[in-house]
């Protein structure tokens, strides 16, 4: 019984490396510009660069996409269509995050409207550093994720599926911030210090 | 310069005509100065005097044949913050009192479009208000929110 | 009738950046359009009042993404029109030419983008792999493809090197060529009449109170343009003529205000903005490149009042910078073109469209999201 299960198991792992070997070639990307990074994206997609050589090509619709491209800072709103987004997308899916701002905030490190660290609310499998990243930036972080895949590596997907709730609970607290009580009293306060002024 | 001629006040400020004006004023002069060639509205801006307690509202306008720029300033009390819409004389007035109402929560009597514009879901104070101090904000809303910890090997 | 609504946007191809509109459909016709903007909105304006004058550089270049420099031109002229500054006159033309690059690259997209929202998609390919060229030596120039950080308050931060002019030179007449094939395929193409001549047409009377500038108000046939209105940088020194709707050169005027003339005004001004860079590469004299600066970290800019305009490829730029005197500014407003053009213009024009035009018109208007919401 155990060995027909372990033989079971085996040939799975078998399918999968060989579909992650033939899907690691034809990766297709959201044609999302979240960011300031988008404007990179032209040269690559066209003569100059041409990432079609690389079987990447750009996608209109989420669903028959893999990769989602984070190009740049995320303000709260888009962070709202890009989780629809990334939740319309079928696994394997891969997220790249462009730049400084991706990582830690980066200029916008005292934003009001920009989310800091994108781990936090979806689960990131690569980051390409710089503001902006060149495209052959762009196209080595693509080589490198395909070697991800190819070692099974980039499984960002199955870690949004583990943690769920801790990602969906992140993301309800960014969206549902709330200043809290104390502090609006301690505003009251203030204001009323300084009608007695 | 022709604005102030028109106008009856005013100072020259780096080549650019700065008219102070009282808001009762402000209806009539910007239909004066739109009669007399200024058919440009560049734009309108807000700044947030905290000290002194008062918003300035300044509408740039241009004359394209005089080439000359005429700025007509307008101060409001940071605790009465009303002022009247002046939507109906230049359509894109209409956007930018949308955008100093969410921004600084002015709000303009008569637009009737005051939705929100560049923010969604706002709870808070207006952010471009000097006494929005964003540093704090940022550190409550998004620092406070946990990374999520996993094992090395999934993902990243 | 039955009306639907329909979304475009924001993850859309056929919609210019990061912007979405909520649309009324009655069969084919659009009968109402609503702007929903603000997934750009970084507050830049909050940002900038908590940093050095010094420090700003870096954030106001990334206001217009397709087109940097002329926001930090905007913003070094407002400045120095507070500190009472005469840049000098090598800084004026190496501005002059850094801006009229900067505007072939973004007209290139521009052109690249509208062609591909047409279905002619050979053009996006040649346009972006051209307007790379230009990226090349704004490398060699400023060490950066996209974002320059490269015009300062009182000049430019580095001179031009010795060697660039052959470059520039070189790229230039490449571009000319290319030109050529740009007509055969695009504004010499039976699609682009038929698609474009009388779609989308701002009325020629109402164009200046709608607030609309840059290229779509020569379109109208205003020749009004900032940089002959007020001469900033050295154009006063350069002798060259606004394009504007009826005179358009080699293509056929048909009717103002319309997506074809917008588009061929654009065209045109790539070979005016190449015959401005090669007269000042001529006149260049030589000089210092920047004004002996302060201690930016000690750099007060006395109290006032200042407002600086620029010509972008999308409209007028303006800067609006009080300061009260201190070490940092206490309001930078931008007026970005595509705040008219994207909000209130756009909407008008939308209604009683098409809904196969609405990208087409959206892309010839040459919407810029960033610039709206900053």
């Amino acid at each position: 019984m155990g060995l027909h299960n372990g033989d079971k198991m085996m040939r799975y792992e078998e399918w999968s490396k060989l579909a992650r070997k033939a899907s690691k070639r034809s990766l297709w990307m959201v044609h999302f510009c979240t960011g300031c990074g988008a404007i990179e994206m032209p040269p690559v997609m066209t003569s100059r660069y041409d990432m079609e050589r690389f079987g990447i090509a750009p996608m209109a619709t989420p669903r028959q996409a893999d990769v989602l491209l984070i190009t740049g800072y995320l303000t709260v709103k888009t962070l709202r269509r890009v989780i629809q987004v990334y939740e319309q997308m079928q696994s394997p899916k891969y997220v790249i995050a462009f730049g400084s701002c991706t990582i830690n905030g980066g200029m916008y490190w005292d934003s009001y409207n920009t989310i800091k660290h994108l781990e936090k609310y979806i689960p990131v499998d690569l980051y390409i550093a710089g503001c902006m990243p060149r495209p052959e930036g762009i196209i080595n972080a693509f080589l490198e994720l395909m070697k991800l895949i190819d070692e099974g590596k980039a499984r960002g997907w199955e870690r949004y599926q583990k943690y769920y709730d801790k990602y969906k609970e992140n993301q309800r607290r960014v969206f549902n911030f709330e200043v809290k009580e104390e502090e609006k009293e301690e505003k009251e306060q203030k204001r009323e210090k300084n009608e007695e002024h | 310069m022709k604005s102030i001629e028109l106008l009856g006040k005013g100072e020259e400020m780096h080549g650019r005509a700065y008219i102070k004006l009282s808001a009762d004023e402000i209806e009539e002069s910007i239909k004066k100065l739109k009669e007399n060639g200024f058919n440009h509205f560049v734009m309108l801006s807000c700044v947030d005097w905290l000290d002194k307690g008062k918003f300035e509202l300044v509408y740039h306008m241009w004359n394209y044949e005089e080439k000359e720029h005429a700025m007509l300033s307008v101060d409001i009390d940071r605790n009465n913050d009303v002022m009247k819409s002046m939507s109906h004389l230049f359509p894109q007035i209409e956007t930018y009192e949308r955008e100093i109402h969410e921004m600084y929560g002015i709000k303009f009597e008569g637009n009737n479009r005051l939705t929100p514009f560049l923010l969604e879901n706002w709870p808070h104070d207006p952010p471009m208000r000097k006494d929005f101090d964003s540093k704090k904000f940022v550190k409550q809303m998004y620092e406070s929110i946990p990374f999520i910890e996993g094992d090395e090997n999934e993902g990243i | 009738m039955k009306e639907y609504e329909l979304f475009i946007g924001p993850q859309h191809p056929g919609i210019t950046g990061n912007m979405m509109y909520h649309l009324w459909v009655d069969g084919d016709t659009v009968t109402k359009a609503e702007c929903n903007v603000g997934y750009l909105h970084r507050g830049f304006e909050k940002l900038m009042e908590s940093r050095l004058w010094m420090q700003n550089i870096p954030l106001v270049c990334r206001i217009c993404v397709p087109e940097p420099d002329v926001n930090e031109a905007a913003y070094s002229m407002a400045v120095e029109q507070l500190m009472d500054w005469e840049i000098p006159d090598r800084a004026k033309y190496i501005r002059t030419i850094v801006l009229e690059l900067a505007r072939i690259a973004a007209y290139l997209m521009a052109i690249g983008s509208y062609a591909g929202s047409i279905g002619i998609y050979t053009l996006p390919q040649w346009s972006m792999g051209d307007r790379d060229y230009i990226l090349d030596i704004f490398e060699q120039l400023t060490g950066a493809r996209v974002y320059h950080i490269y015009i300062w308050p009182g000049g430019v931060r580095w001179d031009m090197p010795a060697d660039l002019p052959r470059l520039i030179e070189k790229t230039l007449n490449y571009i000319e060529e290319r030109l050529k094939l740009y007509d055969d395929v695009l504004f010499e193409n039976r699609v682009f009449f038929d698609r474009a001549i009388g779609v989308g047409k701002i009325p020629c009377n109402k164009a200046i109170e709608w607030g609309v500038t840059g290229p779509n108000l020569r379109a109208c046939g205003y020749g009004y343009d900032v940089r002959k209105l007020e001469p900033y940088a050295a154009y006063d020194e350069i002798d060259f003529d606004i394009v504007s709707y009826p005179d358009l050169g080699k293509f056929d005027a048909h009717e103002a205000g319309d997506v074809y003339t917008r588009m061929i005004i654009r065209r045109l001004e790539i070979e005016q903005s190449i015959a401005i860079i090669r007269q000042a590469l001529k006149k260049m004299p030589e000089s210092e490149h920047i004004l002996k600066h302060p201690n930016w970290l000690r750099w007060k800019v006395p109290e006032g009042y200042a407002f600086a305009r620029v010509e972008s490829s999308k409209g007028e730029f303006g800067y609006f910078v009080v300061s009260d005197g201190g070490l940092k500014p206490v309001r930078v407003h931008v007026r970005g073109p595509s705040y008219t053009h994207g909000i209130n213009v756009a909407e008008k024009l939308l209604q009683g469209a098409n809904i196969a035009d609405v990208s087409q018109i959206l892309f010839s208007l040459d919407i810029c999201p960033p610039d709206i919401e900053r």
